[in-house]
């Protein structure tokens, strides 16, 4: 384990005021903001920098912190010497906010402790956990079984916290939407003194998917066809998530049009529908043959595309 | 993979959060959930406690208030202005990739 120096994660000094941390705090977490950061490592970022802020703005953790740091650098091996923190009370009541899981093992091995000390006698419920799940949309609409894995802290015979990798397997219900939740009843946090475990809530997001795009419970795809399919109709055999279906391509089709499939999105009580986004591409003139047929268009065939829409059909 | 032991998963917005349920999952106390409620921050504008239930929607929301709040310091209003502004973002975005447009 490396030893973290958090005054270098927020970019201040060792004698800096709380409020000055709170400045460089905030500055990082707008830069570092997963729902706007363009960075690669945002969410590593926004770890460290949450981790560096809940130990460097709780005065008793960062004076147990401090009196650490004098004998180590970042990136330093590292082992926490027993009661490295004797004479120091961290108040229980912030680790409320923090989810171990989240933080990394330095942070766990040094303020993970949940012995005793602090919640003698107490039974309390564990808390929730929260977590992201990218699913493809093929499970949307068949669910699937996926696992997920999570960092979960696991306490010694000390009371000490380090994370420990779990995997759960967990059945994608049919018919989820992107951003929708899903409750995984008592696999959250242990609960403390005999306390009922918390819930684990996966938010679920869909994996880019090539062909199809999804709005709420609509689908939409785009159908590539040729002139003579959009212009005269057509009958066409077409792949959908939910299988192949006949479709059938109106005559005088432009490019554009949508051609809804009703109750073939997302399934659901209410499903919603999938829809085909029409695509003329034309086919390229690079033979004789096709090119005596462009001509021939040309000549037998009077249009302008660029005069009036009844021109164009 | 065995498929048979896999863990039921409650889709959130079937079964939905009682205030109770709700407070713990965004890791406020009750009251906070209560004060966003009754200032049309959070919810649906249904009157009266007993009958609050808490969606999917409201989950996403309310962490990002409790986030604009506790790391920012932010007054409730200003934070869900920003909430209201993500999720405007949020919705731009699905609308632009549903037309088949790319966002950079």
């Amino acid at each position: 384990m490396e030893f973290k120096d958090y005054y270098q994660t927020l970019g201040v000094d060792r004698d800096a005021a709380i409020p000055d941390i709170k400045k460089a705090y905030r500055k990082l977490a707008r830069k570092y903001h997963p729902d706007i950061s363009k960075e690669p490592d945002a969410a590593l970022r926004m770890q460290e920098i949450n981790e560096a802020k809940a130990v460097l703005t709780d005065p008793e953790k960062r004076a147990a912190y401090d009196q650490l740091g004098e004998r180590y650098r970042a990136g330093q091996d590292f082992r926490p010497p027993p009661d490295w923190d004797a004479g120091f009370e961290f108040s229980g009541s912030s680790f409320e906010d923090i989810d171990l899981g989240e933080f990394s093992d330095f942070f766990a091995n040094l303020f993970g402790q949940r012995g005793p000390r602090t919640h003698r006698g107490h039974r309390m419920q564990g808390g929730d956990r929260h977590a992201k799940i990218y699913v493809d949309l093929e499970d949307a609409y068949h669910g699937a079984v996926r696992t997920v894995t999570l960092h979960v802290p696991q306490t010694d015979a000390q009371g000490h916290v380090s994370a420990r990798e779990h995997n759960l397997k967990v059945r994608i219900p049919k018919g989820i939407k992107e951003g929708q939740h899903i409750r995984l009843a008592g696999q959250g946090h242990p609960g403390i003194g005999g306390g009922e475990p918390g819930n684990l809530y996966l938010e679920v997001h869909f994996t880019p998917d090539p062909d199809y795009r999804v709005e709420g419970r609509d689908v939409f795809a785009t159908l590539r066809v040729a002139p003579w399919e959009a212009a005269l109709g057509a009958a066409i055999d077409v792949p959908t998530p939910s299988g192949q279906v006949h479709l059938k391509i109106p005559k005088g089709s432009q490019g554009g049009r949508k051609l809804r499939l009703k109750g073939r999105g997302l399934p659901g009580d209410e499903p919603g529908d999938l829809y085909f986004v029409l695509e003329v591409v034309l086919p390229p003139a690079h033979t004789d043959k096709a090119r005596r047929l462009y001509e021939s268009m040309a000549r037998d065939m009077p249009f302008n595309p660029r005069q009036t829409r009844q021109a164009n059909g | 993979m065995a498929e048979y032991n896999a863990i039921e998963a409650e889709v959130l917005d079937d079964a939905r959060l009682t205030l109770e349920e709700f407070a713990r999952a965004c890791a406020v106390e009750r009251q906070w959930v209560v004060e966003r409620v009754e200032s049309g921050m959070l919810g649906d504008g249904t009157r009266y406690v007993s009958k609050w239930q808490f969606t999917s929607h409201d989950l996403t929301r309310a962490r990002r208030l409790r986030q604009m709040e506790f790391d920012f310091d932010a007054e409730p209003e200003l934070a869900a202005l920003v909430a209201d502004l993500f999720e405007e973002v949020d919705h731009l975005r699905r609308r632009l990739r549903a037309a088949g447009l790319k966002l950079e």
